[in-house]
């Protein structure tokens, strides 16, 4: 509703001018009329103060309260479930969200790009209104919204572009699809010649700015929490499932300002479905992906809440040779070491970052490659390359990944 | 300026309170029938912009096709070649409910999702990334679910959850209302008042509408890179989709009514002129009547430029007072004209709804300036002459006399100049409206400007004969006009005009009405006429379905069906309406041609190889028999020659009109706005009209089925309507020049006390005084009736014949009616007799001594 | 109207002008006034030649030097009795205290003190022009013309009022220029010019 507020002050902006210039109007009126000059004044003071503007609309909209959508007859994620591929990697409606989550880091590839970095994020989120498909005779009739976000961060340069895409699911504007392999909204778009990802292909494009990468096999499916079960808050079925394919190889080119950049580097995907996740008192999550140079990876999330009793906390630790088991989280520390406030929207977000797992001998230092890696958009939040140094099973560590941060 | 000489002139308007009351009056009205009228046309047009606005957004540009709009596979096929380029796909249409009786509405389907760049207003509230839309969820997945803005739904008494049925077809979608708009401004308000938003899949599903749109919404950026998205855009659109500005469509909409309100602020305006002449009145009475307090002033040592001053002043006294109480007439009076001028858009025009009056404080500056200002121009003559009165005592009156013989003279002089100036402007080959009222306005100056010396030619000629039917007091009073013209010159002048406008405006409204009633009974031939009673058929909406037309044609008693079906497209590169016709012989030679000759025609017609304009549009194109048209369908550009030109009285618009096998071949749209019904000989009327509801019922359809006499009556009832407005008009203009009449009396009465004195010293009954007062205002009201007819029937002929032309495009038969004639000569007498009546009766009151007293 | 006239009137002195009706001794008078123009010659008053001077400068020398009482009085309708004393010293530019207090004092003298807010038409006819004989000496002019100012007053009030115009203007020591039908004036005046057909005859003046 940003956009309408704004609307509004422009409309009381002219109001108060109008009624600046019939103050006028009054304030001259019982003046006799002695002289030719008072009399002009008269006449063309509220001509030049009252320019006509157009008509501009403005409203507030609601809908009731009793009838807009709630998770009545979705389905919720109460237990750990066999995962199922290649239909797992397509839509889940009878859940009401989900997305497909693409991050990565890359680096130039020959002369003159050799070493610049670049960071990227691909996201589909799909939101169900309603369970089930709506039977109409309309084929715009649809219970699935699609947002897709499109972010990219040039480290060199330190420029950092996002863009946001809205759809509902029709007419094959926006999707998502198990095999072949597609989940796209418009021309952007993560596709398979089949089932299996990967191989994967991304593409997005706009204003100048765009990433064609192909993603190969790398490390095999990670599933979360218990079995693939991540549980969000202490209610049950406040849970999603989630899977990671944690460490995909991506080869191919970044543009920007209408420059083709050959890159390589490592991809990320996070893909998860609920119904509902988030309990009372719970106001944001703190997200986290490593990739570490000796083939280790890492995932950890903070939901963090009013309570300590809100607060949950999970982790998984993928080895080199792909077998992965969730992390000891005894005596975890996540600490805010420094803070950046975002000149756009002067929201302040932990800039960088502790995480201490002691029964892990973990102790690692995560620093953004760029401190403005805000994606202002509709749905306001931190999402940006990162990269960490430190320990880990008590030796020395680094590595790359995504830092997430919601709720500021 | 002195100030002592000020609170003179204040105290002098203060102790004659009736001319200056009248004077006030006159500069009032003037003002408040110019403002009301232009505040009631800004307040339509506001209405129509807001509720543009609310439709357009803020979109720049528009991608739309004819009536039946386009498919929606070209939104998916343009929004895959230009992903970044936001658009938002539309489904309009004009609906009527039984929920809400009397109104239309603006059916708006759209896509919430593509909203926020254009209509932030219906994009979902996007409190949290991971459930957008969710506020939506019920607008989204209920078939039916509409908004609307509070303040509908509240009038409508509709709340969340509570059903409203479009009238639209029998049996057709139930809409519900699942929230509300609240408008965060007065504007938004008036934007909003009549829109019923609703999902695209819903808008699609209620109107019938599978598959299509009406409307893309864009937002191209501004400067080259728009100009250069615009032209990629044109080259990848198939034929019948169109590119246009957004600002086009208002426009082309402002367009279409600007005739009709520049034609009433013509009007209104007159009605300041009228009001001018009685300013310039008063201010000349109270010039003359001041001469010796002026010289002596002027012994007194008060400068030229100091009196001009003073008497400038006192006008702008007036003028001032006058304007102020005109704005507040004026505002008043607009709540109850904005209806009528609503009302008349919405019969003529467009669907529109005017709740509130709009204080422009433009309009309200202007009235002002105009009221002022008139009064200071009118004021200059009388302002002038108070300059040049010689610093003596005493002034004579023959003297006086004499310069005012001498200016009745110039006037004369300017007058024929601006008869013959008038005319050489009309013999200008424009089509320019404003030229044409500028024109009018000169050549009425003009024939104003003839009449006092006209009256003193009369006054001359009837003298001897008046003498002799009436004896002396005959002689007296109509001599008396002449000698007395310096106060009655204007009055003559304006009561001249008024009346000719009124005998003008009722020729005109009479050859109008004639002209159409002959019309329609030529074109209505069939029996029966059916439609579906709705509006919008245009746009896709209000028609008789392909099946019900089907079922019609077989009942029994109908001998042969014609239908008509108005669509739009782009013709010349122009919105234009076309009318697909099915016609037989009868129906055919029922046109009444304005060029062609039907017989040649009519094959030609029929097999779709020409096609036929109808006056207006052919009259605003310039194009004629024998031009060839481009019209946009979608199957391509069709190149067509004109084969004729029609008479069509029933919209200012025009159309195009085209063969229905014609029509068929290139456009997908089916069914029909209107049939006309011939019935077999014998066949009963109300047993068919049952039978064709019947069918239509069957078919899932409701229709008004009317004989033509229904028809042709509402028609005119119509008319009448749209005419009130300037009645109004008229009455008020008349209003001023009795003002002007009644006040040039009440100065002569001032003047002519002692000549009177001397009368009833000689033996003058007050009954005779009485009777030589009310017989010279007679003489005047008759002179100034006479005077006016031919005035008004040239003016008349200038409103028909021009004026109307270039407003509308309709050739219209002069009649003149000898009622209104002989109407216009009762009117001036009546007003000005009525206008004697008081003057009379003060005079014969005087008491001799007195009078003579006083000198 | 008038043919070669000529004569000159010293300052301080009562001149009367006789003359039947017609015979030019209003446009004599207007003339003096600056009000008429002679077709040729000069009209020089105060050493001012005044067709000399145009509209305007004829206009301004009015206002500050003559002063005139007229048979209808023309009194400003519409202003009161102080307004209409008053009008002469605010064309002039000169409403300071003394001026107006001085005016005032006029006012009294012609015993009309009381009567200072009324306006002209409760004032009876010698009111009236004993309000106009105050008004034109209330900007203190050098010239005061009188067009037969008793001429609408009957006898005895027409005696007051000229009685109270001789008194005034001589204790003023101004120029007052006189046209009246009655013998009475004729008897108080210093010199006395006779008009007839056109030409000026002074008569011989009566011992004073």
């Amino acid at each position: 509703m940003g956009e309408t507020q704004r609307e509004s002050f422009g409309v009381r902006r002219h109001v108060a001018a109008f009624q600046r210039c019939k103050a006028a109007t009054c304030r001259r009126t019982p003046k006799p009329l002695t002289s030719w000059r008072s009399l002009l004044l008269f006449f063309l003071l509220p001509l030049l103060a009252c320019q006509p503007q157009p008509p501009q609309v403005s409203a507030r909209l609601s809908v009731a309260e009793a009838l807009a959508g709630d998770a009545a007859g979705f389905e919720r994620a109460l237990a750990p479930r066999p995962f199922v591929f290649p239909p797992d990697h397509g839509a889940h409606p009878s859940f009401r969200n989900e997305w497909w989550y693409f991050t990565g880091n890359l680096e130039g590839q020959g002369q003159p790009f050799a070493g610049r970095r670049f960071g990227f994020q691909l996201t589909f989120f799909r939101t169900g209104l309603a369970p089930g498909d709506p039977a109409r005779p309309s084929a715009w009739a649809t219970h699935q919204l699609w947002m897709t976000h499109f972010a990219l961060t040039d480290v060199e340069n330190r420029r950092f572009w996002a863009f946001e895409r809205f759809s509902r699911q029709a007419l094959d504007l926006a999707g998502a699809r198990a095999e072949p392999f597609r989940v796209h909204l418009l021309d952007w778009q993560a596709t398979s010649e089949g089932g299996e990802i990967p191989p994967l292909r991304l593409e997005a494009a706009q204003d100048g700015v765009a990433i064609d990468f192909q993603l190969a096999p790398g490390k095999p499916i990670v599933l979360h929490g218990e079995g693939g079960l991540s549980r969000k808050s202490a209610e049950a079925g406040n849970a999603s499932y989630y899977y990671s394919l944690p460490r995909l190889p991506a080869r191919g080119t970044v543009t920007v300002a209408g420059r083709q950049v050959p890159v390589s580097g490592l991809a990320w995907l996070d893909r998860e479905w609920s119904t509902s996740v988030l309990g009372a008192g719970q106001t944001g999550w703190d997200w986290l992906s490593l990739q570490l140079d000796d083939g280790t990876d890492l995932m950890f999330f903070e939901l963090r809440s009013t309570e300590e009793a809100g607060r949950v906390r999970s982790g998984t630790l993928v080895r080199p040779d792909g077998t992965s088991r969730p992390l000891d989280l005894t005596q975890a520390r996540w600490t805010t070491l420094d803070t950046w406030q975002s000149p756009k929207t002067g929201v302040t977000y932990p800039a960088r970052i502790r995480l201490e797992l002691p029964r892990e001998g973990l102790d690692l230092t995560i620093t953004p490659l760029l401190p403005d890696q805000e994606l202002n958009l509709a749905f306001r939040y931190w999402e940006g390359a990162i990269e960490a140094e430190g320990t880990l099973a008590s030796s020395a560590a680094r590595g790359r990944g995504y830092l997430e941060l919601t709720g500021y | 300026m002195s100030r002592l000489l000020a609170r003179s002139g204040r105290r002098y308007l203060a102790r004659h309170p009736w001319a200056s009351g009248l004077a006030v009056l006159g500069v009032a009205l003037g003002v408040a029938v110019y403002v009301a009228i232009s505040l009631a046309n800004g307040s339509a047009r506001r209405a129509f912009d807001l509720s543009i606005s609310a439709v357009t957004g803020r979109a720049t540009h528009q991608l739309a096709a004819g009536s039946e709009g386009f498919p929606e596979g070209e939104l998916v096929r343009l929004r895959r070649l230009f992903p970044s380029l936001p658009m938002a796909p539309l489904i309009e249409a004009r609906v009527t409910s039984p929920t809400a009786p009397g109104r239309v509405l603006l059916l708006l389907g759209v896509d919430p999702l593509a909203e926020a760049p254009f209509r932030p207003f219906l994009a979902p509230g996007q409190a949290s990334a991971r459930d957008a839309g969710l506020d939506f969820a019920a607008f989204l997945t209920r078939p039916g679910a509409a908004l609307l803005a509070a303040d509908t739904a509240a009038e409508l008494g509709l709340a969340a959850g509570e059903a409203l049925p479009l009238g639209r077809d029998a049996g057709s979608a139930e809409l519900t209302l699942v929230g509300t708009l609240a408008p965060t401004d007065a504007a938004s308000r008036a934007a909003l008042a009549d829109l019923v938003v609703v999902d695209l899949a819903t808008a699609q599903e209620s109107l019938d509408r599978l598959g299509r749109l009406s409307r893309i919404d864009l937002l191209l950026p501004p400067g080259e890179a728009g100009a250069e998205a615009a032209a990629r855009l044109a080259a990848a659109l198939p034929p019948g989709l169109s590119l246009t500005p957004a600002a086009a469509r208002a426009a082309s909409l402002d367009e279409m009514t600007r005739a009709f309100r520049l034609n009433l602020t013509a009007l209104s305006l007159l009605a300041l002129l009228c009001g001018a002449f009685l300013i310039a009145n008063t201010l000349l009475f109270t010039v003359v009547e001041r001469r010796e307090v002026f010289g002596a002033l002027r012994a007194l040592g008060v400068t030229r430029g100091e009196l001009l001053r003073q008497v400038l002043a006192e006008a702008a006294l007036i003028g001032g007072v006058g304007s102020l109480l005109g704005l507040l007439l004026g505002t008043a009076a607009s709540r109850a004209l904005v209806g009528l001028v609503a009302r008349t858009v919405n019969d003529l025009y467009f669907a529109l709804s005017v709740r509130e009056v709009n204080l422009d404080p433009l309009v309200l500056t202007v009235g002002l300036a105009l009221g002022l200002g008139t009064t200071l121009v009118a004021a200059l003559p009388p302002a002038l002459e108070a300059t040049n009165t010689p610093p003596r005592a005493v002034m004579l009156r023959s003297l006086l006399e004499e310069k005012s013989r001498r200016a009745v003279a110039w006037a004369a002089r300017l007058g024929a100049g601006g008869i013959c100036l008038g005319a050489a402007l009309f013999a200008l080959p424009s089509k320019s409206l404003l030229l044409a009222f500028g024109a009018f306005f000169v050549l009425l100056l003009g024939c104003a400007s003839l009449a006092p010396a006209a009256t003193a030619a009369a006054s001359r000629l009837l003298a001897a004969p008046a003498g002799r039917l009436f004896g002396v007091l005959g002689r007296i009073a109509v001599r008396g006009v002449e000698t007395a013209l310096s106060r009655t010159g204007a009055a003559i002048a304006a009561l001249t005009m008024a009346v000719a406008m009124t005998v003008a405006v009722g020729i005109m409204i009479q050859s109008f009405r004639s002209t159409l009633i002959r019309w329609l009974e030529a074109v209505l031939v069939a029996d029966l006429y059916v439609s579906s009673g709705q509006p919008g058929s245009a746009d896709g909406g209000g028609r008789v379905t392909a099946a019900t037309l089907g079922a019609v044609a077989l009942l029994p008693g109908i001998d042969r069906v014609n239908t008509i079906l108005v669509a739009r497209t782009e013709v010349a590169g122009e919105t234009a309406i076309l009318h697909a016709v099915d016609l037989d012989r009868r129906g055919f030679r029922a046109f009444p041609f304005a060029a062609g000759d039907p017989s040649r025609i009519e094959a030609d017609f029929q097999a779709g190889r020409a096609v036929l304009l109808s006056e207006p549009y052919a009259w605003r194109r310039g194009l004629g028999p024998g031009d060839e048209l481009e019209i946009q369908s979608p199957t391509g550009l069709l190149r067509l020659p004109v084969a004729g030109v029609i008479y069509d009285y029933g919209s200012s618009q025009g159309a195009v009109i085209l063969a229905r096998p014609l029509f068929d071949r290139h456009w997908p749209t089916r069914g029909a706005t209107a049939l006309g019904l011939f019935l077999t000989p014998g066949a009963d009327t109300d047993a068919v009209t049952r039978g064709v509801r019947a069918a239509a019922a069957g078919a899932g359809q409701a229709l008004e089925v009317r004989p033509n006499r229904w028809i042709k009556e509402s028609s005119l009832v119509i008319f009448d309507r749209t005419f009130r407005v300037t009645a109004v008009l008229r009455l008020l203009a008349g209003a001023v020049a009795f003002l002007g009449v009644l006040q040039a009396l009440l100065a002569l009465e001032l003047e002519r006390g002692r000549e009177v004195a001397v009368l009833r010293a000689e033996g003058l009954t007050p009954k005779q005084v009485r009777w030589l007062v009310l017989g010279q205002t007679g003489f005047l009201g008759g002179v100034a009736g006479l005077l006016a007819l031919p005035v008004g029937v040239l003016m008349a002929w200038i409103m028909v014949a021009v004026i109307n032309r270039r407003s509308f495009g309709w050739t219209l038969a002069l009649e003149v009616p000898p009622a209104a004639l002989v109407q216009g000569v009762a009117l001036a007498l009546a007003a000005a007799l009525a206008a004697g009546l008081y003057p009379a009766w003060r005079m014969a009151r005087t008491r001799p001594a007195e009078a003579l007293r006083g000198e | 109207m008038l043919d070669e006239v000529s004569a000159t009137v010293a300052a301080g002195e009562l001149a009367v002008l006789v003359g039947r009706s017609g015979s030019g001794k209003s446009t004599l008078l207007h003339l003096a006034g600056g009000l008429d123009l002679p077709d040729a010659g000069s009209v020089v008053v105060a050493g001012q030649d005044l067709p000399r001077l145009d509209e305007e400068g004829r206009s301004l020398f009015r206002r500050r030097h003559v002063g005139f009482v007229f048979q209808f009085f023309n009194l400003i309708p519409t202003l009161t009795v102080e307004e209409n004393l008053l009008l002469p010293l605010e064309l002039a530019g000169r409403m300071s205290g003394g001026e107006i207090a001085a005016a005032l004092d006029l006012l009294a003298e012609v015993g009309l003190a009381d009567r200072r807010g009324s306006f002209p038409d409760r004032l009876s006819g010698g009111e009236q022009q004993r309000v106009a004989v105050a008004r034109a000496l209330a900007h203190d002019p050098l010239l005061v013309l009188a067009d037969e100012p008793t001429g609408n007053l009957d006898l005895d009030t027409g005696l007051e009022v000229l009685e109270l115009l001789d008194r005034l203007t001589r204790k003023a020591g101004k120029t007052l220029l006189m046209v009246t039908h009655s013998p009475e004036v004729v008897g108080l005046a210093d010199r006395v010019f006779h008009l007839a057909e056109g030409r000026l005859v002074e008569e011989t003046s009566p011992a004073p």
